[in-house]
């Protein structure tokens, strides 16, 4: 008896036949054996294959080039205007700056893979690498595809010459996902990786301080919907980009890998214009429906006049945590009699830490002892506030007026 | 012994005179004795090479100069050889691979992987690690590694852990499949350490050995090949278990050069309280006795328990005894795996200051924990191996003074086996740990695991199948493709996530808790064992706990329980329809072993069941026979390739003690099927016609046969029972035999009608073991060698059996129903193994 009836045999005694106990029984894996099937003569008649497409063929549907054995390049140089039905590009045209970023001199790299699952193992690889950049009227977008494995190591050494020291990298999940598959895929071919000490800036992150309570998820799909105003129209889900790519290996089907690239250019130029839009809604929130206390607490440290003019503007819908917050750059600007009157709010609602801070004002800068004194009496005697009762004690003894 | 001598030997030896004092007070109870002879250390300087700083570490902690097997482990591993060192416990056995993985972590920046079965003991070994790294300010660092690895933490471990603390699972799901992120680790890794090695058998050590495979593979492509240390306790093969492993020679060092006190073991049995109904009395009662003797006279004591609702049930009963009083300190402990590790150090600290004077534990204080010096150790109940055993024994000695251990047998049959048989027990260790690596479906399963963390080149190697042929059958299923030589994984899931190191596929069942509303997972039982032990109804215990088994999901693999207080338990009652395919050594009583004809690597086509005719004893061979000599035995003892079909049809529900048939359920689920290996006996039928009044009785008497054989097969195989299944039957699949609902034997044919054995014109009922996984895993083969043995074993089981007709610890339950047959059927299970063993015709 031959292995391979040997081991069929064996897994269906131990009980690894029914789908419930297959955890394996992926998607794709399910797909192949349907391939399989048809391969093997027994076509169904709906799903006759289309004869394979060879690489040369599908870098020609695809307007991209053969660059080595089983690496197709595409290039592409998308104007910056605004077209109907598509994204709107003209925000690209001015660089975007989000808090805390000096004058940049770097450059934005944007940057998206496509990967053959997502557990980020060895067994995981990109088989499509996209890079963009923004110049003064387009945005040149670059993709590799390979169309086999032994393709990775040239398509890898593509990618990373386009990458110089002054460049950053902006991605959507790039710092969990991209980047370190990346790198391993770098070491699995025994190449250097050129990310060593570039600067990261994944987008995932402020999207996901400023709308994160506010939107179901932060997929870049939604980033689509609700900051860009963007839907996309016969999308490939992400999800299939495996299966399309090993159909594609297996038995040369093309037409879902098409639309794989379809899909992952959108995704580069969604995230380059997200960038640009994001900067904007930092500039007018309000326009934006942008969670006002976290950008405000963003900004606390690199803009804190603009932060609290932002907190000010909405003083009445702020949470407590708002209103501390604006309190203390009330505090810190000076501004002592609306610090006292938020702190006062927030004390009757019996926000200890406010009380506190009323009782340091009114022992330092109003200097009405009697009244930091009664702020005292109405906190928890830790040591720290009996130190600065018995001080405020002291202080009332020796007044001299 | 006189008063007066007593309190002499009391004055100089404390539990030497308890000793005396229960051996004359319980001499019946008594059934083996050792004596073992105080041991002085053997030692040797600290060799030449080893680094200062390490040698002033020692210093540190007190160690001037090393045990001579501390020194031969250094010495064979500087020689480059992969070492496995057998000695007792709390014999240093850390040392012998601590000391060179820290010497080349401080001359080379060499790093180690540490690989331990549990997460207590790996984060034990970390702090002992870092005390040695402090002592000497070596800048070692050392961190574990396992599910609890906060994630921030991680990277740190793996790019800058010296030495990498994990465990098998870990290393299979976590850091294989990741390896990448392991660059730098596996460029430098020099040792790997694994520690209670004996641990890994049967599945899990088959699985173990596999995902070493797996990252010795993963050493080469980064350019490493880091040396094997292994440590086990006493078993009859270690280093040919090591080897298996590894898949390498490995050196052994077996003689232990630690010092010793005196140490005397008894081997004890409760008496018999009800001699009709062959009851005795419990092991608790006999511990709790032995136990508070013991704290009475001032020693220090621990108590190991097989669950954890023992070590409650017996803290309490030492609690009532010695902490009556709270205003004063407890003198009683109960120590369970469950603690935190802040815990757990409270209480080792207490016990190595000796503020404690009785622990009580289950098996989780029987690894490596440093408790100090105890003198009295109770066993409540056998561990299930030997070597466990000798484990926890070892938790009692001191330097100067005699330690004690009593082992008190509970009523399970595999217990009254060893303590009625204690030159088992006492002698050199009979028991094999087994492991299979090249079990197809295990090796599959790690194929294809492999196939995701580095491609397959053509003609690569991993396990002894053909490869190419594996990766053929995984590429058919969707997962790997071929391309230019090179075989890749293309598959969007994470393959080591489906395979559990403690199953054989996937077909495990997951058994569910669902006392109180809640939901928790509280075991698994495999896809074979399922329909036996988890049908509905059934009574199964988990901890020594019973639970009943209300509903079973069949499709889903979900056995949902409840905490139960039935007062009888459950005995399935299995129709196995079992077909020898190929046979491949035959052994006839009384001579060497006879090939038959068909090569042992060519799967053959079916054979008609060797049967021997009258004519054959002393007469010329049959052509049947392939030319062998001729047969004089009165029994056949074969091995080879079997199929069976297996339903369980439904199930006795038994009383406790008495035995009374209180109910029957009916079972409905589906046949099991298998191609396995086995070993299997005839009995020539003249003999058996000789031997026995009538075929019901023969056949009753295989049955019982078989019963005895089964334990006594799992335990010199250090195997579960549920690892090995028996039948009887013809070998044909034509009839097999069952006991019934009334208790008898049964024959039934294929549809499971039952045949009168009168009816058949020949009668040659077979007795089979076989290894109950697909594929099997490695047990028939060495179960085969060691046939003689085997059933010698199960003689004696049966015959010093202090039951009048039969009981579950000898041929099986006997119900109260039956107890009048005319005949009794122990009687029958011994004449039968009888013929299995003896030479004349």
């Amino acid at each position: 008896m031959s292995l391979e009836s040997r081991l069929a045999r064996l897994q269906s005694q131990a009980g690894a036949g029914t789908p419930a106990a297959t955890g394996t029984a992926s998607l794709s894996s399910l797909r192949a054996r349907i391939a399989q099937l048809e391969a093997g003569g027994r076509t169904t008649g709906k799903h006759r294959p289309t004869p394979a497409l060879p690489a040369a063929a599908l870098a020609h549907r695809l307007g991209g080039e053969c660059l080595a054995e089983g690496v197709i390049r595409i290039r592409q140089c998308v104007p910056l205007t605004d077209k109907p039905g598509a994204l709107a590009l003209t925000a690209l045209h001015r660089q975007p700056r989000l808090p805390g970023e000096s004058g940049n001199s770097l450059r934005n790299v944007y940057i998206d893979t496509e990967t053959t699952g997502l557990s980020g193992g060895s067994g995981t690889l990109a088989f499509l690498l996209g890079v963009a950049t923004i110049e003064t009227d387009a945005i040149e977008l670059t993709q590799w595809l390979i169309t086999r494995f032994a393709a990775e190591a040239a398509a890898l050494t593509a990618f990373a010459e386009t990458l110089t020291a002054t460049d950053r990298l902006v991605s959507y999940n790039g710092k969990s996902y991209d980047l370190p598959l990346l790198m391993s895929r770098f070491r699995m071919q025994g190449l250097r990786a050129p990310f060593g000490d570039l600067a990261h800036l994944d987008l995932l992150h402020p999207v996901r301080r400023l709308f994160g309570k506010r939107w179901r998820d932060c997929r870049l799909l939604s980033v689509e919907e609700n900051l860009l105003g963007f839907r996309r129209v016969d999308d490939l889900p992400g999800s299939e980009a495996p299966a399309a790519w090993f159909d594609y290996l297996r038995r040369g089907q093309a037409e879902q890998l098409i639309r794989v690239v379809a899909h992952h250019r959108q995704d580069i130029i969604s995230l380059a214009v997200a960038h640009a839009v994001l900067a904007q809604a930092i500039e007018q929130p309000q326009a934006f429906d942008v969670d006002l206390h976290a950008l405000a607490r963003w900004l606390c440290d690199s803009d804190a006049v603009r932060a609290r003019e932002l907190l000010q503007t909405h003083a009445g819908a702020l949470c407590s945590d708002g209103q501390r917050l604006l309190a203390k750059l009330l505090r810190r600007a000076g501004q002592w009699s609306q610090a006292v009157a938020l702190w006062e709010t927030l004390a009757a609602a019996g926000c200890t830490d406010s009380i506190e801070r009323l009782a340091r004002y009114h022992e330092h800068i109003s200097k009405d002892l009697g009244a930091a004194k009664r702020c005292c009496e109405r906190l928890p005697a830790t040591p720290a506030i009996q130190h600065r009762r018995q001080r405020i004690d002291r202080k009332i003894m020796y007044r001299t007026d | 012994m006189s008063a007066s001598v007593e309190t002499m030997a009391a004055a100089v030896d404390p539990a030497e005179a308890l000793a005396a004092r229960l051996r004359a007070q319980y001499a019946a109870r008594i059934t083996g004795e050792l004596v073992i002879p105080a041991q002085q250390g053997q030692y040797v300087a600290l060799p030449d090479g080893l680094d200062t700083r390490l040698a002033a570490a020692l210093a540190g902690r007190g160690v001037e100069r090393l045990y001579t097997h501390q020194a031969a482990a250094w010495e064979s591993v500087q020689a480059g050889r992969h070492t496995v060192v057998v000695t007792p416990t709390a014999s240093g056995k850390t040392l012998c691979y601590n000391l060179p993985v820290l010497q080349a972590a401080l001359r080379d920046q060499a790093r180690a992987l540490y690989l331990f079965p549990t997460k207590a003991l790996a984060q034990d070994q970390v702090a002992e690690l870092m005390a040695l790294n402090e002592a000497g300010a070596l800048g070692v660092r050392a961190f574990t590694f396992d599910g609890d690895t906060p994630g921030d933490a991680r990277k740190a471990v793996r790019t800058r852990g010296d030495i990498v603390v994990t465990n098998p699972d870990m290393l299979h799901q976590g850091i294989l499949p990741h390896h990448t992120k392991w660059a730098q680790f596996f460029e430098s890794l020099r040792y790997v350490v694994i520690d209670e090695m004996h641990s890994y058998r049967g599945v899990f050590g088959s699985h173990v050995a596999n995902v070493l495979r797996r990252l010795q593979r993963i050493c080469r492509f980064y350019g490493s090949d880091p040396l094997f240390i292994l440590c086990s306790a006493t078993i009859a093969n270690p280093a040919e278990l090591a080897g298996e492993l590894i898949n390498a020679r490995v050196h052994a060092i077996t003689a232990s050069g630690a010092p010793q006190g005196a140490k005397q073991l008894l081997l004890w049995n409760p008496p018999v309280i009800n001699p009709d109904l062959g009851i005795r009395a419990s092991a608790r009662s006999q511990t709790t006795r032995i136990a508070k003797q013991a704290v009475q006279r001032g020693l220090k004591s621990i108590v190991f328990a097989q669950s954890r609702l023992m070590v409650e049930v017996l803290t309490k009963y030492m609690k009532d005894a010695f902490d009556r009083d709270p205003r004063n300190p407890a003198r009683v402990a109960a120590y369970r795996g469950g603690y935190l590790p802040s815990e757990r150090r409270a209480m080792e600290k207490k016990l190595r200051a000796g503020e404690l004077d009785c622990v009580v534990s289950t098996s989780a204080l029987e690894l490596g924990v440093d408790i100090g010096a105890l003198d009295v150790c109770v066993l409540n109940g056998y561990p299930g191996t030997i070597a466990g055993t000798w484990q926890r024994l070892g938790r009692a000695g001191r330097r100067q003074r005699t330690a004690l251990g009593v082992l008190v047998a509970s009523s399970l049959p595999l217990d009254q086996y060893i303590i009625r048989n204690p030159e088992f027990f006492l002698g050199a260790s009979p028991e094999q740990a087994r492991i299979d690596p090249d079990q197809l479906l295990i090796l599959l399963d790690h194929i294809r695991c492999a196939a995701f963390e580095l491609p397959f080149r053509d003609g690569d190697v991993f396990g002894k199948e053909n490869l190419g042929e594996m990766l053929g059958y995984l590429q058919e299923h969707g997962v790997v493709h071929r391309e230019g030589g090179q075989w890749h994984w293309m598959d969007d899931s994470y393959p080591a996530n489906s395979v559990s190191l403690r199953s054989v596929a996937e077909g495990n069942f997951v058994v569910i808790d669902t006392s109180g509303g809640a939901q928790t997972v509280i075991a698994e039982v495999d896809y074979s064992s399922a329909p036996e032990t988890i049908h509905e109804g059934a009574i199964y215990m988990i901890q020594s706990a019973p639970y009943q088994v209300e509903r079973l999901d069949w499709e889903g693999r979900k056995a949902f329980v409840t905490r139960t207080r039935a007062d009888y338990y459950t005995d399935a009652i299995d129709y196995t329809r079992l077909k020898i395919l190929e046979e491949e050594i035959k052994h006839h009583r009384g001579e060497g072993a006879a090939p038959t004809g068909i090569d042992d690597s060519i799967a053959g086509a079916t054979t008609p069941p060797p049967e021997l005719n009258d004519s054959i004893v002393g007469a010329a061979p049959s052509p049947r026979l392939g030319g062998s000599t001729p047969a004089r035995g009165t029994a056949m003892v074969s091995r080879g390739e079997v199929h069976l079909v297996r339903r369980i049809v439904g199930y006795k529900k038994i009383r406790y003690y008495t035995h009374e048939n209180v109910g029957y359920g009916h079972i409905d689920l589906p046949d099991q099927e298998m191609h396995t290996t086995a070993v299997w006996w005839q009995v020539n039928p003249a003999a058996l016609d000789a031997a026995f009044e009538s075929r019901q009785q023969a056949l009753d008497g295989f049955l019982g046969a078989g019963y005895a054989l089964h334990i006594v097969a799992a335990m010199r195989m250090l195997s579960e029972p549920r690892d090995i299944g028996r039948a009887v039957g013809d070998g044909n699949a034509e009839w097999f035999a069952t006991v019934g609902v009334n208790g008898r034997g049964q024959m039934r044919n294929t549809d499971g009608e039952a045949v009168d054995p009168l009816a058949l014109p020949r009668f040659t009922p077979t007795l089979f073991l076989y290894d109950n996984y697909p594929g099997g895993i490695g047990i028939s083969a060495p179960l085969f060698d060691n046939r003689a043995a085997v059933v010698t074993a199960a003689q004696a089981l049966v015959g010093a059996c202090e039951c009048a007709q039969g009981c579950p610890s000898c041929i099986g339950p006997i119900l109260a129903s039956d107890e009048v047959r005319g005949y009794s059927p122990r009687a029958l299970a011994l004449r039968v193994l009888g013929l299995l063993a003896h030479h004349e015709s």
